[in-house]
């Protein structure tokens, strides 16, 4: 079971992005929101479970990938090199979503999560520099 | 079939049609059957292994007591032998054959037993193991499930009705197109100062043909001639002299 109560988690979260980036997501159970304004206003997932917290963020939607094939095996190449972080599919509102994720024992330290959350903000947009030729080109 | 391929089934499925709310609903539903027959497994050789742990306990005290019986008539035995009693002797014999026997079966029976409980043990262990395994699987797709409902809260949030998934991708050309402005700010930056600073006032001056201005040079010259001082006393210091007293004053030269 996950040490962390809501209130600590938010206040953990606010302390090191900054209240304005934080938010706790009333629509959902344990999940909060943390925007990053050094990358691009990347915006992160939190989902506090039973025994681990889980991170997360959408990567690009697979209708702007050009060749799912040739992404895909990228994206598996491009993940046993990709620090603490998973790439992974995800059906979002009926919408194939390629995400980026993570998972952190519940009672990692505040060190850590925020560790894990800026290295996925890292990870998310070094992987989508780096697959850019399989997109869809505007 | 393995939990993990059917639910993967269950994803390849549904994938197109009505979507990961549903596809989870199963998984969960999967998992949580799985959760239930390993549980009863569990509760099943959790009984049965009290059971045969009981019985080996009985069989073991059957064994003990045959064994005392055994020396007890092993006893009787060797002092009707000691007596010459050939005939009671031979009487006492057989049953202690007898009790032999049933010894040697109580022995076997209870090897058998202490086998059983060693694999129900093991069987108890694993399925320990797999429920603790299944808990987690179904922690993480209802965390998923989870994750996933609050990144579409977040999209529908950002864009109402049109909602739109913001993803690395929109970040990566934010970074690239504030990039772009920062680079434009630096420039726009760098002219301004070229236009207003020092750098530019130097160009003016010598665009101006000030900075070699023959004139100044004449009165640097005038300064080192010998000097009139009568005219020097009638006249007030140019502006440029003013500028060169003030300097002087400044920097502590020639008080």
């Amino acid at each position: 079971m996950s040490h962390w109560t809501q209130e600590q988690l938010l206040e953990c979260l606010a302390d090191s992005f900054g209240a304005a980036n934080v938010a706790a997501l009333e629509d959902a159970e344990r999940a909060y929101q943390v925007v990053l304004p050094e990358s691009g206003d990347l915006e992160v997932t939190l989902v506090a479970g039973e025994d681990q917290i889980y991170c997360s963020t959408p990567l690009v939607t697979a209708e702007n990938v050009r060749d799912r094939a040739a992404f895909n095996d990228a994206c598996m190449r491009l993940n046993p090199i990709n620090p603490l972080s998973n790439l992974g599919l995800s059906t979002i509102d009926g919408q194939d979503v390629y995400v980026v994720f993570g998972e952190l024992s519940g009672d990692s330290t505040q060190a850590q999560i925020i560790h894990e959350i800026r290295m996925l903000a890292v990870n998310a947009i070094d992987a989508i520099e780096t697959l850019q030729p399989y997109l869809v080109n505007e | 079939m393995s939990i993990l391929s059917k639910i993967l089934t269950l994803f390849r499925g549904t994938a197109n049609e009505a979507g990961q709310a549903v596809v989870d609903k199963n998984a969960i539903r999967i998992l949580d059957q799985e959760l239930r027959d390993s549980t009863a497994e569990l509760a099943r050789s959790k009984d049965e292994l009290t059971k045969v742990m009981a019985q080996r306990q009985l069989s073991a005290n059957r064994g003990s007591a045959l064994l005392a019986k055994r020396r007890e008539y092993e006893g009787y035995v060797q002092g009707a032998l000691g007596k010459g009693d050939e005939a009671l002797a031979r009487e006492v014999a057989l049953k202690l054959s007898d009790v032999e026997r049933d010894l040697q079966a109580e022995a076997s029976s209870v090897q058998q037993m202490d086998a059983s409980i060693a694999s129900l043990k093991g069987a108890i262990r694993d399925t320990e193991t797999q429920l603790a395994r299944l808990k987690q699987q179904i922690n993480t797709v209802k965390a998923t499930e989870a994750v996933q409902r609050a990144q579409s809260a977040v999209s529908a949030r950002h864009s109402g009705a049109n909602s739109k998934i913001g993803t690395a991708l929109d970040s990566l050309e934010r970074i690239k197109q504030r990039q772009e402005e920062q680079g434009a700010r630096f420039d726009a930056a760098r002219q301004l100062e070229q236009e207003t600073g020092e750098g530019d006032l130097q160009s003016r001056l010598a665009s101006a043909g000030l900075v070699n201005d023959p004139s100044n040079v004449d009165g640097i010259l005038e300064r080192f001639r010998p000097q009139r001082a009568e005219v020097l006393e009638d006249q007030s210091p140019t502006p440029e002299q003013q500028k060169l007293l003030a300097a002087e004053s400044l920097f502590g030269e020639r008080k």
